[in-house]
C-alpha cells in the first residue's frame, strides 16, 4: 500500500444497483471466454476456471462501486504475479523434473517464447530474417508458447493497453509490486529521479548487443524472473555466473528495494522492456490528465504515491503523466482535488472522467480476465488438485 | 577498376555486419553529449578512420604473412582480448567521469553549455581510439576481403582493395549521424552514459575471457585461469 | 472540431473495447497464418541449418546440415557444422564414421561416441580431425553450441566447430 493519507473521502460510491448493471457486460461476456475450460473435464480445472472468473468478476465489481481503480486491480496484479510461477514451475518439474532448460530442448525448438525478448530479436530478424530465440515460430504440441502467439498476443495488449501492459498484463510484474505492498511505510525514501532513466539504457545496450552477438543478452545475464520460471542449465562457470546474477538481480530490484522503497523498483529502474513499452504508451487512446486548475498549489500526493515515479513537477506542469505511466490509477486515487483523472484523448480533460474510467476499465479488464484470469485459473488447478 | 567495383560492393553488402559490431561502441558514445551535426560528423569521420587503421593494421600483417587470416589463434586471442580491455576502459572513463561543463562560450541556448580546449583534445583521441579498437576485429567480411586482398600481387593492392571495402561500409555508417537530433532531449546523455557503463562491464567481462583462454592456449594455466576458462565456450 | 476529436476519441475508445472483445477470437490463428507465410525462420545457432546431404545407412540414417557460419562479430558461439544420426534407437552401440563436412567427397573428420547407453546417460562425443578445416574434440558432452553432443527427439546430434 502506498503512503496513502486519505482522510477525505474520495467519492460517493456508486449504488448497488448500478454496479452490478455495470458488471454484467462484464461477468457474461468472460463466462463465454472461460466457458471451454469450465467443460473441460475434472473437478479441480473446473473449480479453478470458476474461482477465478469469479474472482475477476468481484474485483470488478468492487471497482465499479467504490469508484476506485489501484486498490482492486493491485489484487488482481498480486495474486497474478505470485500465481503465475506456480503454475509454470508445477509444469515444467512434471515435464522435465527441473526448472532448468536442458540444451536439447532448445535444439527441439521447444522453449516458451517470453516477450521480454521482443525488442533484441528485431534487429536480426531484419537484417537476417532469423529470430535469435530457440523457440518455434508456430505453435506445437510440445510448445504452444510459439513466437508467433506470443508476438500477436503482444501486439493485441499493446492496442488494447499501451504500456497500461505493465499493470494488467506483466505477470512478472505482481512480484515487483506484492513485495512493495508489504511494509506500512516506507525506509528509504530519497530516490534519484534519474535511475528512471535506467530502463532505456538498458534497452539500448541489449539491442546493440544483441545485434553484434545475435544471442538474447537480456536472457542470458540479466532476467530476475528466471529465478522464478526457467533457466539455461547450469553445466559451465559461465552459466553458473548468469544464474547467479538473475538471482542477485531478484533478490534486489524485486524483494528488498520495492520493501524498503515501497515503489516498483524492477519495473521503474531497470525493467528495458517497460521501457520499450514505453514508446507505445502514445498510442493508447486512454491516458491520465492532470487538471492544473484544480491542482492548485499542488500537494504533491500523486507523485509521492506513484509506484514507477511517472510523476514529477515537469509532468504535473504539463497536465499529464510521464511516459513510463502504467496506468495503475494510484493518482487518481488518491488525488483529493480531483485534478488528476482519467481521460480519452481528443475529449475534454475533467469533464467526463468517469466514463473515461469505465470505458478504459473495460477494454482493460476484458484482456486482464481473458489473460491473467486464465493463468491464475492454470495455476489454482495445480493446487487444487493437492486438495480435492 | 573491376576490383575496385568489386571491393565497394562488398564492402557495402558487409556493413550492416559492420554496424552491428561497432553499434555497441559508436552509438552511445555518440549521445553521451549533446552535439550540433558537424560535430557528430567530425568525431564519426574520426571513428571511422581509427576503424580504418585497425583494419589496415591487420591487412599488412595478413599481406606480409601471405595468409588471409593474420596472427595464429592465439595472438588473435590476446590482440582482441587487449582490444576489449581498451574499450571497457574508455567506454567506462566517458560513463563515469564526463567532462564538466564551463561557460566558455555560450551556446545559443544558454542552458546548455559547450566546453572547448582540454575537453576537445579528449574528443578527438578518443574517437579514434574507439574506432581502432572496433577495427581490431575479424569479422567475416573481413574475413573475406581478407582472402580476395591476399590474392593481391602488391602490399598497395591489399591496402588499396581493404580501403575501398571499408568505403562501402562506411555508407551504412552515415544514419548514425541522426544521433545529433536527439540532443533536444536533456536525457539522453544521461541515458548513453548509462549504456555505456553497461557496455563497459560487458567488454570487460569478454577481455577476462580472452586474456584467461591466451593464457591457457600459451600453456600458462594456473588454477585462476583454469576457472575462468571455464567461462570459455570453445569459440 | 472539438466536437470533432471528442467524437473520434470516443470511437477509438469503443473500438478498443471491440479489439479487446473480439480479437482473441481469431487474432490469434489470423497472425500465425501470415507469421508461417514470411521467410522468417529461427537462428541456425539454434536449429543447426538446413540438411546438406543425407547418408543413409543399415537401419539409420546420417544427416549432415551446411555450415553455420559465426552468426555475428562479437558472437562466442564459433562456426559450426551439425551431424544428425536417427533414430537414435537404431544405432549401433558404438558409432565411429568419417564425415565429409564441406561435400567435396573426402572425409574431413572421424566422429566416434557411444550410443548405446540409456536415454539418461550422458553423451560424451570425440572428433579427430583429417583437414584443417575441424577443430578436435575429446569427450565433450554439451559444451556449447558450437560443441556438442545431444539426444534430441530420437536423434544423437553432434555439432562439429570448424577452424
Amino acid at each position: 500500500m502506498p503512503d496513502r493519507d486519505r482522510s477525505i473521502a474520495l467519492v460517493a460510491p456508486r449504488g448497488i444497483g448500478r454496479s452490478l448493471l455495470l458488471t454484467v457486460p462484464m461477468a457474461l461476456f468472460t463466462l463465454l471466454l472461460f466457458t471451454p475450460v469450465l467443460r473441460q473435464p475434472g473437478r479441480p480445472t473446473k473449480l479453478a476456471a470458476l474461482i477465478a472468473w469469479a474472482f475477476m468478476i468481484a474485483l470488478f465489481f468492487l471497482m465499479m462501486r467504490t469508484r476506485e481503480t489501484y486498490r482492486w486491480r493491485r489484487i488482481f496484479f498480486i495474486t497474478l504475479g505470485f500465481l503465475f510461477p506456480v503454475g509454470f514451475i508445477w509444469d515444467l518439474v512434471a515435464v522435465r523434473s527441473s526448472m532448468s532448460i536442458p540444451i536439447e530442448r532448445m535444439l527441439s525448438g521447444d522453449t516458451p517464447f517470453c516477450f521480454m525478448v521482443l525488442p533484441m530479436t528485431l534487429i536480426p530478424a531484419a537484417l537476417t530474417r532469423t529470430i535469435i530465440f530457440p523457440g518455434s515460430i508456430l505453435p506445437t504440441p510440445s510448445n504452444p508458447h510459439s513466437i508467433a502467439v506470443m508476438v500477436a498476443l503482444w501486439l493485441l495488449a499493446t492496442v488494447i493497453l499501451g504500456k497500461a501492459w505493465c499493470s494488467y498484463g506483466c505477470f512478472f510484474g505482481g512480484l515487483d509490486e506484492g513485495f512493495s505492498s508489504v511494509a506500512k511505510k516506507a525506509r528509504l525514501h530519497k530516490l534519484n529521479p534519474k535511475w528512471r532513466l535506467a530502463p532505456w539504457a538498458i534497452l539500448v545496450a541489449i539491442v546493440l548487443l544483441s545485434a553484434a552477438t545475435y544471442e538474447p543478452i537480456y536472457c542470458m545475464w540479466l532476467c530476475p524472473f528466471k529465478t522464478v520460471t526457467e533457466f539455461p542449465e547450469v553445466r559451465s562457470v559461465q552459466t553458473a555466473l548468469q544464474f547467479g546474477i538473475f538471482i542477485a538481480l531478484f533478490l534486489a530490484l524485486v524483494v528488498v528495494l520495492p520493501f524498503l522503497t515501497k515503489k516498483r523498483t524492477q519495473c521503474a529502474f531497470f525493467c528495458p522492456f517497460g521501457a520499450f513499452q514505453s514508446i507505445f504508451s502514445r498510442t493508447s487512446i486512454f491516458d491520465i490528465r492532470i487538471d492544473k486548475e484544480k491542482c492548485g498549489a499542488g500537494c504533491v500526493l500523486c507523485q509521492n504515491n506513484c509506484p514507477t515515479l511517472a510523476i514529477d513537477q515537469s509532468s504535473i506542469q504539463a497536465g499529464k503523466t510521464l511516459s513510463s505511466c502504467t496506468r495503475c490509477g494510484t493518482c487518481v486515487d488518491v488525488c483529493r482535488k480531483h485534478a488528476a483523472v482519467w481521460h480519452i484523448k481528443g475529449t475534454p480533460v475533467g469533464v467526463t472522467p468517469e466514463r473515461a474510467r469505465l470505458l478504459y476499465l473495460y477494454a482493460a479488464w476484458v484482456f486482464a480476465s481473458i489473460f491473467g484470469g486464465s493463468i491464475i485459473a492454470n495455476s489454482l488447478q495445480k493446487l487444487i488438485g493437492l486438495i480435492v | 577498376m573491376s576490383n575496385v567495383a568489386e571491393a565497394l560492393a562488398l564492402g557495402f553488402g558487409s556493413g550492416p555486419v559492420c554496424v552491428a559490431s561497432c553499434g555497441p561502441v559508436l552509438l552511445p558514445w555518440l549521445g553521451a553529449e549533446p552535439r550540433e551535426l558537424r560535430t557528430t560528423g567530425r568525431l564519426l569521420a574520426l571513428f571511422l578512420g581509427g576503424r580504418l587503421a585497425g583494419y589496415l593494421a591487420f591487412a599488412v600483417v595478413a599481406w606480409a604473412a601471405g595468409l588471409a587470416i593474420p596472427f595464429d589463434a592465439r595472438t588473435r586471442t590476446l590482440v582482441f582480448g587487449l582490444a576489449n580491455f581498451g574499450l571497457a576502459a574508455l567506454l567506462g572513463i566517458s560513463a563515469f567521469f564526463p567532462r564538466r561543463r564551463c561557460a566558455t562560450v555560450p551556446d545559443k541556448r544558454p542552458t546548455q553549455l559547450y566546453q572547448i580546449g582540454p575537453a576537445d583534445r579528449f574528443r578527438t583521441p578518443a574517437a579514434v581510439t574507439l574506432g581502432f579498437l572496433t577495427g581490431l576485429n575479424l569479422c567475416p567480411p573481413f574475413v573475406t576481403a581478407g582472402v580476395r586482398a591476399a590474392a593481391t600481387h602488391s602490399l598497395l593492392g591489399a591496402l588499396g582493395f581493404f580501403t575501398l571495402f571499408f568505403v562501402g561500409t562506411a555508407v551504412w555508417f552515415l544514419p548514425s549521424l541522426a544521433v545529433s537530433s536527439l540532443r533536444r532531449f536533456s536525457a539522453v546523455p544521461t541515458m548513453a552514459r548509462m549504456t555505456m557503463a553497461a557496455l563497459a562491464i560487458y567488454y570487460a567481462y569478454l577481455g577476462v575471457v580472452c586474456a584467461a583462454s591466451w593464457r591457457l592456449a600459451a600453456g600458462r594455466a594456473g588454477n585462476l585461469v583454469l576457472f575462468i576458462t571455464g567461462i570459455v565456450s570453445h569459440a | 472540431m472539438k466536437r470533432l476529436t471528442a467524437i473520434l476519441g470516443y470511437a477509438a475508445a469503443v473500438l478498443t473495447i471491440v479489439v479487446a472483445v473480439v480479437g482473441p477470437l481469431f487474432w490469434f490463428g489470423v497472425f500465425s497464418r501470415a507469421a508461417a507465410k514470411t521467410s522468417l525462420r529461427i537462428d541456425p545457432m539454434y536449429t543447426g541449418g538446413e540438411p546438406a546431404r543425407t547418408i543413409v545407412h543399415d537401419g539409420y540414417q546420417m544427416v549432415v546440415y551446411k555450415p553455420v557460419p559465426k552468426r555475428a562479430p562479437l558472437s562466442q558461439t564459433a562456426s559450426f557444422v551439425q551431424v544428425v544420426w536417427k533414430p537414435a534407437s537404431a544405432l549401433p552401440p558404438a558409432i565411429s564414421e568419417p564425415v565429409d563436412l564441406d561435400g567435396d567427397g573426402q572425409p574431413d573428420c572421424v566422429v566416434s561416441f557411444q550410443a548405446s547407453r540409456g536415454l539418461d546417460a550422458k553423451l560424451r562425443v570425440s572428433v579427430e580431425p583429417l583437414t584443417t578445416l575441424v577443430q578436435p574434440m575429446n569427450g565433450v558432452g554439451k559444451d556449447s553450441f558450437s560443441s556438442l553432443i545431444a539426444r534430441a527427439n530420437d536423434t544423437i546430434v553432434v555439432r562439429v566447430p570448424l577452424r
